[in-house]
Formats: structure tokens, C-alpha cells, sequence
């Protein structure tokens, strides 16, 4: 066998292992879409049966007729979840990009060690945070509020957009900045003009990230709202009573609330590609 | 127009000073370069004036007035950078405007200065694209048209050429000079090329460690360098420096380096009393001819370039070459045995210790 050839089996195989490598991730993360897609297209029955009966002519749209029918509390449930998830969102970014800067940029004392502490509280499980939070919560009278639920919100998106943004910065060619401060920008002026419409991948992406975390987040929504506030997740899980859980309903009103994220995951998957990646190549 | 001081000015980085006391006085409308290799502190010292680094210590006056405290934009500076610095997102008309978009100028002025400086670059055409669709030359030539626009007291050239290809360089080299000609500006430009450095400036300082080693006209520091270091760094070859020592016999004085000895002329009177009679003798190649009768040396390497050639020629026993320049393509064969005469007027001493040039020319 020539070199030359023993070459063109080595790519062949090099390919193949890729290609499967990468089907085996695709069904790993498409099936429990997949599945929830089929669950919701199911009726009851069919899905207390072991094994379930998935046959197409059972296939019917009552769980999700069903879960319109009572859409009053489901359009409620999502009218919090899309106050609280944009209000984080917007606070992430807003004080997450100002703060990376400052710590990219402006020789922020000790702000390398900052940014480690900033890191080190995502260390702490949220059940050892839960108890602390919820009585200073409740002191605040913020129990049930959505003002409650984005500042906890903030506390674990916050550091993470921070971390995406402060490496981009660092990444923006220093040049820049000091030509916007030749031209007679401010500091502010060079954010705000310069350094931000640059920054539109990571801002997005990191956005998006901030977005699917609250949208999406059940354990702090659980303990920390009551009635009032009440999130998708936590009337998702309503499905489920004491003596019966409505799977179908559930899943169908499961299969409803991803369609915001997936809606954004489309418009701006341009943008969360090119802000993931170049946060990742530093410049 | 800016008359700009530099008065010992230090500049420390963690520990290491970048500026080592630098003095300089560059007159109004002067064209200056700051020449030196990597880390001599010449971005530094442009970064100094420019004010986008305090000083450490040390005094900046431009027109009489201490600016160590003011912004760039209040020094009244504009400054072009190695890697243009565009913004990227912003189109070649948004680029040179932003300084105006800044101090809040009208739109209308805004577009008609910006036309003005794009017919002054050529970039008339070129208004509406972006920094990425521009080629390197066209690129530098926006970074110039944004430095323009302001009309500054003085532009900041920081290495600007080195990113454009040899021949574009050497055009913009001209545009750049002929632009501070007609704006009657103060420039200061930095470079590490030396041939750059002659080319375009009313005066030259070269620096080194963080010091002005020579500040002076072209003239000045390529015919009288004040140390091997300058002699060496100005010029292209190399100039040639042999490492030997003098012999006096009454009035008669000559080098001898390895076995070879060379009479030399009048002005080696003017060497003072030297430690063991050690010195280094420079002479450049220019002034080191291939004859019929003078030093018989044999042909080491030819290199020819064109217009000239390049021949560098030693001797048996000692490793020392020199090389002489001669006129068109010269045919000549390494081994070949050859004749050399050295202009005994061109040559310069230097002591080997300090590197200080101690007589000559």
C-alpha cells in the first residue's frame, strides 16, 4: 500500500469517526426533544402503558388544546417569566459589560482576584444559598415579587456574562481604544461608541445565555414565589397533582414554553456562534 | 503648529525604565523620527507626548506649556497607528468623522470636512465601505485621513508603514512627508527602519535603552555617528568596524588588525591617549574601494543588488571582513584575489570600551 493511499484511509477514517461522533451527540441531545414532542401528540393512556404505545393513530392535539383551553394561567405564568427573565437579561448586560470593562481595561485594583470571587460563589449549591436568601427575601418583603426573582436571578447569570464579556474585551485590540482617546473620547464615550458595537456577538450570546437561564430556572422559583409570581417551570410543574400527574398537559405546556428560547436561539444563532467562538480566540 | 519639549523624562514599567531620561527639542513644522531596535523606548517616548502614558517623571512642554496633566485630545495630537486602529464597525466616512461626531460638530460640516480630507487621501470613492473591505495601503491611508481631519498641532506617527508592502511604503513614505509639508504641522514618527528614518526626516534621534544615543540630521548621524552604535545601525550594509590596535612611530601612525597593517592618514593625530592602544576603526562601505594596488585581500562573498554590488573581502589569518560597495553588477569569483583602498578621510575611531566614536571624520 503507497503512502498516498494509506493516507486516504487515514482522512476516511478520521471523517467517519467524526460524522459518528457527532450523530451519536445529535440523537443524545435531539432525543428528549424528540420525545417530548411525541409525549405531547400522546394521550394519556398511551403513555401510562409500559411501554408506552406509541402508535401514530393514537397521535391527537387534546393536551395542547387542553393547555390553551386554560390558558389564562398558563399567559400569566408567561407574562412573569418574560418580565423577570428580560429584566435580568437587561440588568445582566447592562452591569455585567460595565463591569467587565472596568476590570478588562481600567486597572481596577485587584481586579483579577475579583473576578476569581466573582466565580467562586457559582461554586455553592443553590440549596446551601436557599435558606439565606429566602429570609433575606422575605425581610425585604420581596417573596413573590418579581424584583425578588431577579436579583437572585442576577446573582448566578451575572458572574457568567461577566466572564464571557472580560475575555472579549481583553480581546479588542488596546489600539482601538487609545485611537477613540487620541480622536478626544471619554472613557465613557469609548464604551459606549466604540467598544459595545463591537461587541455585539458576545452581548448577544451572552444575553441569550442570561434569558434561558431565568426563563428556564425552577429550583429559586419554587421557594421564592407563592402566587403572585408564579414562572412557566412552576406551572409547568403544576401538571403534576397529588393523585394524578396530567403528562400529556404537561409536557404539551413543556413543548409551548420552549418556544420562546427557540425562537431566539434561531434570530440570533448567528450571533451567539460568532460570540462564543471569538470569546474564545483571543486575539 | 507645536514646538514640542521633552525634558528628562522617565518612564517606568514595573521596575524597568522604558524612558531613561530622554531629552528632546523638536522645533515647529519639524519633521522628527525616533529610530531605534525593539524596546529602545521610542513607541514609549511617542506614547509620552502623545499622552495616552503619564510620564513617570520628567517634563512636557509643547509651546512653552506643561502638558504632562492634559488629555491627547487637549494636547491638541493626532496620531497614526502600526495597526491603523479603524473602527471596525464604522464606515471609512464615520471613521475620519468621529472626532468631529465627538465634539458635536454639525452633520453638515461633519460631511463636508470629511469630503475635503477624502479628496486630500484619494478616498473619495472608498467613503461608504467599511475598514475591512479596504486594503492595507487604503487602510492607512483612513487612519492618516482621521488624523487629518482634526488639524492637529501635531501628528503622532507610530510605526505606520510597517504592515504595507516595500513599494507602497515608499510611496506613502513621500505622501506622509509631503502631507506635513502642506499642513505645516510638528510630526514626531517613529520606526525601526533606518532607511525610513533618513528618508523622511528634518532630524533623527536614535535611541537606545531608553536614551537618545545621537539626535541630529540625516547628514549628521550617518557621517558622524557618536558611537558604533549609531554607526552601525544607520546605514545599509552595515558599516565596516575592525577590531585592532594603533601603532605609533613617530609621526607615522597605523591599524594593525590580525597581520595586516594600514597607514593611516592625517586625522589619526587627533586620537588621544587610548588604553593599551586597543580601538575599533569603522569605515563604510562606500568608502572601501576594489583597485588595482592597495591592501591585498581575496573575495569572500559577492552579492549583487542591482544598481551596486556588495563584496566582502578578507584575509587568511584573520576572520575579520570587510565589505566594499562598487558601482553596477561586478563579475568576481570568491577566492579571487583583490586590491582594496580605504578612504583614510572617511574613517572613524571608536574606543572598544564605550563604543564612543573618539576621532575620525
Amino acid at each position: 500500500m503507497n503512502e498516498g493511499t494509506r493516507r486516504r484511509i487515514h482522512l476516511l477514517l478520521r471523517d467517519g469517526a467524526i460524522i459518528a461522533g457527532l450523530g451519536i451527540f445529535l440523537i443524545w441531545t435531539l432525543a428528549p426533544i424528540a420525545w417530548m414532542i411525541l409525549t405531547s401528540l400522546l394521550p394519556h393512556r398511551a403513555l401510562i402503558t409500559r411501554p408506552p404505545d406509541i402508535d401514530p393513530a393514537l397521535f391527537t392535539l387534546k393536551n395542547i388544546n387542553g393547555v390553551l383551553e386554560d390558558r389564562a394561567v398558563l399567559v400569566d405564568s408567561f407574562i412573569n417569566s418574560a418580565i423577570v427573565a428580560c429584566a435580568t437579561t437587561a440588568l445582566a448586560l447592562t452591569l455585567g459589560s460595565l463591569a467587565a470593562y472596568a476590570i478588562a481595561r481600567l486597572s481596577v485594583p485587584g481586579g483579577n482576584k475579583l473576578m476569581l470571587m466573582v466565580l467562586a460563589t457559582q461554586m455553592f449549591p443553590g440549596i446551601v444559598l436557599i435558606i439565606p436568601l429566602f429570609i433575606l427575601l422575605s425581610r425585604a418583603h420581596l417573596i413573590d415579587t418579581h424584583i425578588g426573582l431577579v436579583i437572585v436571578y442576577l446573582s448566578f447569570v451575572l458572574p457568567v456574562v461577566m466572564w464571557i464579556l472580560k475575555g472579549f474585551f481583553e480581546s479588542i485590540p488596546v489600539q482601538l481604544e487609545r485611537a477613540a482617546m487620541v480622536d478626544g473620547a471619554t472613557t465613557m464615550q469609548t464604551f459606549r461608541l466604540v467598544v459595545l458595537p463591537m461587541s455585539l456577538p458576545p452581548l448577544f450570546a451572552a444575553g441569550v445565555f442570561a434569558f434561558i437561564e431565568s426563563w428556564n430556572e425552577f429550583f429559586y422559583a419554587v421557594i421564592l414565589t407563592r402566587t403572585e409570581v408564579k414562572t412557566v417551570p412552576i406551572r409547568i410543574s403544576e401538571f403534576s397533582g397529588q393523585y394524578r400527574t396530567a403528562y400529556g398537559e404537561m409536557i404539551a405546556a413543556a413543548m409551548i414554553a420552549s418556544i420562546p428560547v427557540i425562537i431566539m436561539a434561531i434570530v440570533f444563532r448567528k450571533y451567539i456562534l460568532l460570540g462564543f467562538s471569538e470569546g474564545a480566540v483571543k486575539g | 503648529m507645536t514646538r514640542i519639549e521633552l525634558i528628562d523624562i522617565v518612564k517606568t514599567f514595573g521596575g524597568v525604565n522604558a524612558c531613561d531620561g530622554v531629552d528632546l527639542l523638536i522645533e515647529e513644522r519639524e519633521f522628527v523620527t525616533l529610530l531605534g531596535p525593539s524596546g529602545c523606548g521610542k513607541s514609549t517616548t511617542l506614547n509620552l507626548i502623545a499622552g495616552l502614558d503619564d510620564v513617570t517623571s520628567g517634563t512636557i512642554l509643547m509651546n512653552g506649556k506643561r502638558v504632562n496633566e492634559l488629555s491627547p485630545y487637549q494636547r491638541d495630537v493626532a496620531m497614526v497607528f502600526q495597526q491603523y486602529a479603524l473602527y471596525p464597525h464604522m464606515t471609512v466616512a464615520e471613521n475620519i468623522g468621529f472626532t468631529l461626531r465627538l465634539r458635536k460638530r454639525p452633520k453638515s460640516e461633519i460631511r463636508e470636512r470629511v469630503q475635503r480630507v477624502a479628496e486630500l487621501l484619494e478616498l473619495t470613492a472608498l467613503l461608504d465601505r467599511l475598514p475591512r473591505e479596504l486594503s492595507g495601503g487604503q487602510q492607512q491611508r483612513v487612519a492618516i485621513g482621521r488624523a487629518v481631519i482634526r488639524e492637529p498641532g501635531v501628528f503622532l506617527f507610530d510605526e505606520p508603514f510597517s504592515n504595507l508592502d516595500a513599494a507602497l511604503r515608499i510611496r506613502m513614505r513621500s505622501e506622509v512627508r509631503q502631507l506635513h509639508d502642506r499642513l505645516g504641522v510638528t510630526s514626531v514618527f517613529v520606526t525601526h527602519d533606518q532607511e525610513e528614518a533618513m528618508s523622511i526626516s528634518d532630524r533623527i534621534a536614535v535611541m537606545r535603552l531608553g536614551k537618545v544615543e545621537q539626535f541630529g540630521t540625516p547628514e549628521e548621524i550617518y557621517s558622524t555617528p557618536v558611537s558604533k552604535y549609531v554607526a552601525q545601525f544607520v546605514g545599509s550594509p552595515r558599516m565596516n568596524i575592525l577590531d585592532g590596535e594603533l601603532l605609533r612611530s613617530g609621526k607615522q601612525t597605523d591599524f594593525r588588525f590580525g597581520p595586516i597593517v594600514i597607514p593611516l592618514g592625517a586625522q589619526a593625530a587627533t586620537i588621544g591617549a587610548i588604553d593599551g592602544n586597543r580601538i575599533e576603526l569603522g569605515i563604510r562601505s562606500e568608502h572601501v574601494r576594489i583597485g588595482d594596488s592597495g591592501l591585498p585581500a581575496m573575495v569572500r562573498f559577492v552579492q549583487p543588488i542591482g544598481p551596486e554590488t556588495h563584496v566582502t573581502v578578507g584575509w587568511n589569518d584573520t576572520a575579520q571582513t570587510l565589505i566594499a560597495r562598487v558601482p553596477g553588477i561586478v563579475r568576481l569569483q570568491p577566492g579571487a584575489q583583490v586590491d582594496v583602498v580605504l578612504d583614510p578621510a572617511s574613517m572613524l575611531f571608536f574606543d572598544p570600551e564605550t563604543g564612543n566614536r573618539i576621532a575620525g571624520a
